[in-house]
């Protein structure tokens, strides 16, 4: 690249008067872009009714996506697991696609836990949200796919562990998995 | 393409830049990526420096500083020593503001950073010799401005719990990723400059960029003050 032309001198500079309508056309064109259009839009704010004008009032409806609704009926559990010298356990719930819960677990010492979820459709697969070492965990879940969803906790000390929880949510049944055996509780339904 | 349609083009651009909401939303971090920090235990050098990078590149409200900032910069070794200035002062505040926990109001800082854009403008059509008789050391106002961009990028940084873990080492790779997003934009924001001043229409459009950057400077400052007065 060619080196550029000098800057221009001082006396090119623009006039006081130049510079006064600039300065007035940058807030006024400011303050016409708020009103009209980026209030509306982003915070509801329509004092002229250009927001509702356009359609851009639906954009600052900041309510939606903080509710979903749920089918199922509101469901509470608690559980209590004592785990043997590496031993392990998992815990799931099936939650429909969408569907939330409340949850927390502590251990009385450091478990490995694996938080997964298996979907419906993919047999003998499962995905897995968080998997690290930790004796407490506390959280909401949305539930990524219909499935059964929760935990595995193994024990990795010499010593006895145990593990409780607590959950709310719009859950249908539980799952247990142990070493040799599974069980499963439908809830609620009568 | 004639001085006509460069100045349509800047300005389309702005507006364009302006009127997706999309945009206009503050400057956040994308969800994915927050989720990622969030979840995030011990260092992660890599993301850290993506994110940094990512915030940079994709900071309209650091790019139009940066153009304001070189628009009259002719020689490489000003816009490298510009370009260092603000360096020095974001990573001042940075550092020090994630390190130390201080945080600033988003909304206050983001408002400040758009006024940055309109000192600029207002400065490269020689508004404060013209109207107040002296034009402030552009060296100060840069560093100083850079501080309040350092504290926005700490603030913004700082809503996500950050784990102790790797907490410092993943502070200075999200600046150095800062500064290598900069270096991008800045070489294409340069070589722009460089090849529009060799028209004559960049002196006869000199006002009108620097008043188009003037107004989206304006626009960002009323954003995040209505956001500041309505708290969201």
């Amino acid at each position: 690249m060619t080196p550029t032309a000098a800057p221009p001198p001082e006396s090119n500079a623009p006039s006081l008067r130049t510079i006064a309508v600039a300065t007035t056309v940058a807030l006024v064109v400011a303050l016409v872009l708020l009103v009209t259009v980026i209030l509306p839009a982003e915070y509801g704010i329509d004092p002229i009714g250009t927001g509702r004008a356009l359609g851009l009032s639906a954009l600052a409806d900041t309510g939606q996506g903080a509710i979903s609704q749920a089918d199922a009926e509101l469901m509470t559990d608690a559980g209590k697991f004592v785990l043997g010298p590496f031993e392990w356990l998992e815990y799931k719930y099936r939650l429909e696609e969408g569907a939330g819960m409340l949850f927390a677990w502590q251990a009385t010492d450091t478990v490995r836990y694996d938080f997964h979820g298996e979907p419906d459709a993919g047999p003998e697969y499962a995905e897995s949200f968080e998997s690290q070492d930790g004796s407490e965990r506390r959280g909401t879940f949305t539930a990524p796919f219909s499935g059964i969803h929760g935990w595995y906790w193994q024990n990795r000390t010499t010593h006895e562990v145990t593990v409780t929880i607590k959950t709310a949510g719009f859950y249908t049944a539980t799952h247990e998995f142990f070493d040799g055996g599974t069980s499963t509780r439908t809830l609620g339904v009568e | 393409m004639g001085r006509r349609s460069w100045t349509i083009l800047a300005a389309g651009g702005v507006v364009w830049a302006l009127l997706s909401s999309d945009v206009v939303a503050a400057h956040p971090m994308s969800e994915e990526n927050a989720t990622f920090v969030q979840g995030l235990v011990g260092t992660a050098v890599g993301p850290f420096m993506y994110l940094g990078a990512k915030h940079m590149v994709t900071g309209y409200d650091h790019l139009l500083f940066l153009v304001g900032v070189i628009f009259f910069l002719y020689r490489l070794q000003d816009v490298v020593l510009y370009a260092s200035l603000f360096t020095l002062g974001h990573s001042i505040t940075l550092l020090a503001g994630v390190i130390g926990g201080v945080q600033a109001n988003a909304h206050l800082v983001d408002a400040i950073i758009g006024l940055s854009v309109v000192y600029k403008g207002f400065e490269n059509i020689w508004g404060f010799e013209r109207v107040f008789g002296f034009r402030p050391s552009p060296k100060a106002a840069v560093l100083i401005f850079g501080l309040f961009h350092g504290l926005g990028l700490a603030t913004k940084l700082q809503e996500f719990a950050l784990s102790k873990d790797g907490l410092i080492t993943n502070i200075v790779s999200f600046n150095v990723g800062v500064e290598m997003g900069q270096m991008l934009a800045l070489a294409g924001v340069v070589v722009f400059l460089t090849y529009w001043r060799t028209r004559v229409s960049f002196f006869r459009h000199a006002l009108a960029t620097n008043t188009v950057l003037m107004a989206a400077g304006f626009v960002l400052a009323g954003y995040q003050l209505t956001g500041y007065v309505l708290d969201r």
